[in-house]
């Protein structure tokens, strides 16, 4: 019974990292899946949504303001404004005026402002660790008190129904909504869909603000589910919710989704069961083997090679 | 018209203030036990505004700015010169880097310390870039993980030297092979990969190394690194102020000259250039024979290329082989001039500022690679009173030369005939 | 033989120049080598503090046989990568004495550079036996060392007979070093270890880990590190409902873990030098901190003030800049500096040395325990 407790525990602790991987890894997908570029700068675009929320919170303490839903409310919307509004300047200013040429540029150009942003927040937020408080605390605890707990805290539960509902919502939005339709339309073929009409500057700035925003969302969830923040942890999570997005078929949201899964209960269990050491190896050795045998992914839309 | 704009220089500076205020001017602090808001100076707040000006007025007479700057002559070559007949522009290259090389040769006595340990290291990056163009450049292979062949030709000299005493010019040809080795091993898995894909799994090779090498602490000294890694000897003659192996007598003794410090860094200094003039060198051999060829082959059209019976295979292997060997060269030089690494020097950003350098100097073109890795290595050092701001400038300076000029500082002419216009 | 004639022609030009420069000659360059910024910027920000402060009160008097000391300040990010190249950087800008590094890990390779080059080091915070074990003449602390403070964290947790014990650490030298010290007088007072793991530095999610921790049912856990990863193993702990108390060594002790962990940080088990900010005798050093904003409580303030005090000294005792003339005469004397009495031994660590117990507070304050 305790081992099937432990085992449900690590799967849990997976679930939860492997959600907000892949809030963020939707984010790489969509912009791959449009334009067919890895945005390196979207892991700082997480990042500065994770600063902007706290600094919404504390803002919001120092007035006084203690209710909870407003405080998170408030946070959730700053930090969504101010990571768009980021992810909107980056495609302007970096990725537009690049597109189309040879596929390095643009990769040297993303990987750039990378390097810019975490800079950006080093220098203007110092370079510590800033403790992010534990607005919500405490959970369930399953099995007898004297031997192993499973523990399901409230903080989890959050995260998980977040992602459920912001996954929901974006599906609702593709599937349905005009916008979602045009998203669709240029990912399938970016030449056919002007000739249509559509205006695809606009959606393709539209796919990198709702990416962003959905990362501002993991942001303050995992700033509150781990506890510190600071200027570089942006570029790993952003490495592995790529890693996540690749695996489970880089342009599919689906598969953004199911390898963010894959990839946190793959940590998780890998951390649990040998050792936490080497937890990124086996997400990256998980990685290179789905590749080698399906090269596009789990849910990867098989490339056709044109001749 | 004008009304748009307007309305989207407005938007663009709202966009500013936006990005710019809550992070710049609302500045997180802990005091005591709480984490505090402060707002930031009162020059911060007024630089933001400010920014969100200059924002507005650029977009309201973008285009006025933009055409203005256009008639600025370019200092550049450009792209779409008549190029010389090869023959000319061969000799007046070579003779043009023969003489470089004889000035390199010649400067480190004249100049300070710092400036020849500087110099060491943008040859180690001269090296790293032009291996690095064999991959990229010439043969079209997208490697995020290059760095990873660096780490290993340093470790092999790092670790052999601890737990068996080799000296750097054993550890050369060895490191180099190793690496080589391990560039022959990533290039099966990426076969049949293609752009972005191939890009991943190297970035993910790349990263599985750095994680090898920091948590198998047992063998590689995890993040603690390994130290006391020696300098090269000259015919057994070491350079340091007092002989750390038996039996080898120190340089400054032989000859009968005062210690100095510079001594061992000049030496470097010079096996570096030798290292680094004969990669460019064995480079150069190569694109003329049949593999750089297919190269360039691969990369100007994979499928042109099997089809004229081009083995994917030999090609994609060789690149990265040969690419590797070059890097495990620049890893043994590095480890012996740092004297302690760590795997804190492998990370991914290395890869990527090697990558930047390839692309700067224009891809397959070696003196542009060369001229890239001295800027882009020399630059943050002239600018130390901005030293805050290096990495800032450094991501600002990669976007902006993408946007101005990404075919690079000075880009391949091919060999090509004009074809003469019919009557 | 250029190399003489160079050397003439540069003694002479230096002389010319040093004659015209006039008083810019009477200096002596005091580099101060630690975290300027980084995760562990708060130690760093203790050792400058009373570096600086040293430095101002010693040329307030005076200076050093009437020569002034300047501080020359360097950053090394608490990264050995970058205390190699901030050690290169000291050596071409002919500075002879360091005070530093702080972490051990940076410390340890910088000082083989050091060594090599003729510069004396003195670090006022690395406690890695290592440094002083390689037979080197010039690398001197100011701090005692694991070997000292793991016993000292051991002992106290063997005295309330735990059930189990894990040890957790972050790989790195000063952690993992710790660590083993106290695994090793546990081991020796017969406490039964359940684990002995490690994590990686810079990791935010140690879920994992805490959830091995309640399934290996221990009451305490020790943890070689510092506090941005202790901050957050306890902060998730807590909510994953851990009940172990846990314990670390100076690493750890320092507010900023109270902004990570919050409420779980009450009850944290720290070993740290004696308060010295607590004695009589240092009283009047405490206002002159306090008068300039700056908090003299930190684990390193006063050592790094002690460090450049011995080296002021070692100069005037041995009548000499020379390094090795310097380090002569801080091994045959004894000296009194505000962590008290100091003499060195042929290693160049401390002769006595203490490490006290502290529990740690929610509201950042710290009571000695017995």
């Amino acid at each position: 019974m305790q081992d099937l407790l432990y085992f449900f525990q690590q799967l849990i602790n997976g679930l939860t990292i492997g959600s907000a991987y892949a809030l963020i890894a939707i984010g790489y997908t969509m912009v791959y899946g449009i334009i067919g570029m890895i945005n390196f700068a979207h892991g700082e675009i997480y990042m500065i949504g994770a600063y902007t929320a706290l600094i919404a919170i504390t803002g919001l303490a120092t007035l006084g303001i203690a209710w909870l839903p407003v405080i998170l409310i408030v946070a959730l919307i700053c930090a969504m404004i101010v990571s768009s509004t980021m992810g909107w300047a980056v495609e302007r200013v970096a990725y537009r005026p690049v597109r189309g040429r040879h596929r390095l540029i643009p990769l040297i150009s993303a990987i750039g402002m990378s390097i810019f942003l975490q800079n950006y927040v080093h220098l203007a937020q110092g370079s510590r660790n800033i403790g992010f408080p534990a607005l919500i605390d405490g959970g369930f605890q399953f099995g007898s008190a004297d031997s192993f707990q499973m523990s399901l805290s409230y903080m989890q539960i959050t995260i998980f129904i977040t992602t459920l509902i912001c996954m929901t919502l974006l599906s609702l939005f593709i599937s349905r909504s005009r916008t979602g339709r045009a998203c669709r339309a240029v990912s399938q073929d970016i030449g056919m869909a002007n000739l249509l009409g559509i205006d695809t500057n606009r959606i393709i700035s539209a796919t990198f603000v709702i990416g962003a925003a959905l990362a501002a969302v993991a942001g303050l969830l995992l700033g509150m589910y781990y506890g510190s923040i600071d200027p570089l942890f942006g570029f790993i999570a952003g490495l592995k919710a790529f890693t996540a997005a690749v695996l489970g078929g880089i342009g599919s949201i689906p598969g953004a989704m199911l390898g963010g899964l894959i990839l946190g209960v793959s940590e998780s269990m890998t951390s649990g069961y040998l050792s936490g050491e080497y937890k990124d190896v086996v997400s990256f050795g998980l990685l290179i083997l789905i590749l080698l045998f399906k090269p596009t992914g789990l849910l990867g839309k098989p490339e056709v090679e044109k001749i | 018209m004008a009304a748009n704009t307007l309305k989207h220089a407005l938007f663009c500076a709202v966009v500013t203030l936006v990005i710019a205020y809550p992070i710049l001017g609302l500045n997180l602090e802990a005091e005591g036990i709480n984490v505090t808001l402060a707002g930031a100076d009162t020059s911060t707040v007024i630089s933001v505004i400010a920014a969100a000006i200059v924002v507005f007025l650029f977009q309201l007479f973008r285009e006025n700015i933009l055409s203005a700057l256009k008639s600025i002559p370019s200092p550049l070559p450009k792209t779409q010169k008549e190029p010389m007949a090869e023959n000319k522009r061969a000799r007046i290259e070579s003779w043009v880097l023969t003489g470089i090389v004889i000035l390199a040769l010649f400067w480190p006595f004249f100049v300070s310390r710092g400036s020849v340990d500087l110099a060491t290291l943008v040859l180690i990056y001269i090296m790293l870039a032009l291996g690095l163009n064999v991959v990229v450049g010439l043969a079209g292979l997208l490697d995020l993980g290059y760095v990873a062949f660096y780490a290993v030709g340093a470790y092999t000299f790092a670790l052999l030297s601890q737990y068996a005493g080799v000296s750097f010019w054993v550890a050369l040809p060895i490191g180099a092979c190793l690496a080589a080795l391990f560039g022959f091993t990533l290039g099966f898995p990426v076969l049949r990969l293609r752009g972005d894909y191939l890009a991943i799994v190297t970035l993910g090779f790349g990263e599985i190394i750095r994680i090898l090498l920091n948590n198998w602490t047992a063998l590689t000294g995890g993040p603690n690194g390994v130290g006391g890694i020696p300098d090269p000897t000259l015919f057994g003659m070491e350079f340091g102020r007092r002989v750390k192996e038996e039996g080898n007598v120190s340089f400054h003794e032989t000859f009968g000259i005062a210690y100095s410090g510079e001594h061992k860094v000049i030496f470097l200094y010079l096996i570096a250039l030798v290292l680094a003039v004969f990669t460019a060198l064995v480079i150069r051999r190569f694109m003329r024979m049949p593999v750089g060829r297919s190269w360039e082959a691969l990369r100007e059209d994979e499928i042109a290329a099997r089809s004229l019976g081009l083995s994917r295979t030999a090609v994609k292997l060789s690149a990265f082989t040969i690419g590797a060997f070059f890097a495990g060269f620049a890893g043994t030089v590095f480890a012996s001039k740092q004297g302690f690494i760590s795997p804190e020097s492998f990370v991914f950003l290395e890869s990527a500022i090697i990558l930047a350098i390839v692309v700067l100097g224009g891809m397959g073109s070696q003196i542009g690679v060369v001229l890239a890795a001295i800027a882009v290595t020399i630059l943050p050092e002239l600018a130390r009173e901005f030293s805050e701001y290096r990495m800032l400038i450094f991501g600002a300076a990669m976007v902006l030369m993408m946007i101005w000029r990404p075919q690079g500082l000075m880009p391949v002419r091919r060999i090509h005939i004009p074809l003469r216009k019919q009557e | 033989m250029r190399t003489p004639v160079k050397k003439l022609v540069t003694a002479v030009s230096t002389s010319i120049a040093l004659l015209g420069a006039g008083h810019a000659a009477a200096e002596i360059q005091i580099g101060i080598a630690g975290p300027m910024t980084g995760p562990v910027a708060q130690y760093g920000d203790m050792q400058f503090s009373g570096a600086r402060m040293a430095i101002e009160q010693i040329n307030a008097n005076g200076g050093v046989n009437g020569e002034k000391l300047v501080g020359v300040e360097y950053d090394d990010v608490c990264d050995p990568k970058q205390a190699v190249t901030v050690a290169n950087s000291l050596v071409n800008d002919g500075v002879r004495f360091v005070i530093g590094h702080l972490c051990s890990s940076s410390t340890q390779p910088a000082s083989d550079i050091y060594e090599d080059e003729g510069i004396l080091m003195v670090t006022p915070a690395s406690t890695s036996p290592e440094i002083t074990e390689r037979g080197y003449e010039l690398v001197f602390r100011t701090i005692g060392l694991d070997s000292m403070q793991g016993p000292v964290a051991g002992n106290y947790i063997a005295s309330l007979n735990p059930k189990r014990v894990a040890i957790v650490h972050d790989k790195q030298q000063y952690g993992e070093g710790i660590a083993t010290a106290v695994r090793d007088t546990l081991k020796g007072q017969g406490v039964e270890i359940a684990m002995f793991e490690g994590i990686t530095a810079g990791d935010k999610d140690f879920s994992s880990l805490v959830t091995k921790l309640k399934q290996a049912d221990v009451d305490y856990v020790y943890y070689g590190g510092y506090h941005p990863e202790l901050g957050l193993i306890l902060r998730q702990a807590r909510q994953a409902d851990l009940n172990a108390t846990f314990m670390g060594p100076e690493g750890v002790g320092n507010k900023d873990i109270n902004t990570i962990a919050g409420e779980a940080a009450e009850g944290l088990l720290v070993t740290l030098p004696p308060s010295f900010d607590q004695k009589a005798e240092n009283q009047k050093l405490v206002s002159a901190f306090e008068a300039k904003g700056e908090d003299p409580s930190g684990p390193f303030v006063l050592t790094s003030y002690a460090a450049v005090q011995l080296i002021a000294e070692g100069i005037e005792k041995a009548d000499s800049t020379d390094p090795f003339d310097v380090a002569q005469a801080l091994r045959s004397n004894s000296f009194q500096t505000p962590i008290g009495t100091v003499e060195y031994d042929k290693a160049g660590d401390m002769k006595a040395f203490e490490f006290v117990v502290y529990e740690w507070h929610s509201d950042g304050s710290k009571t000695p325990v017995k």
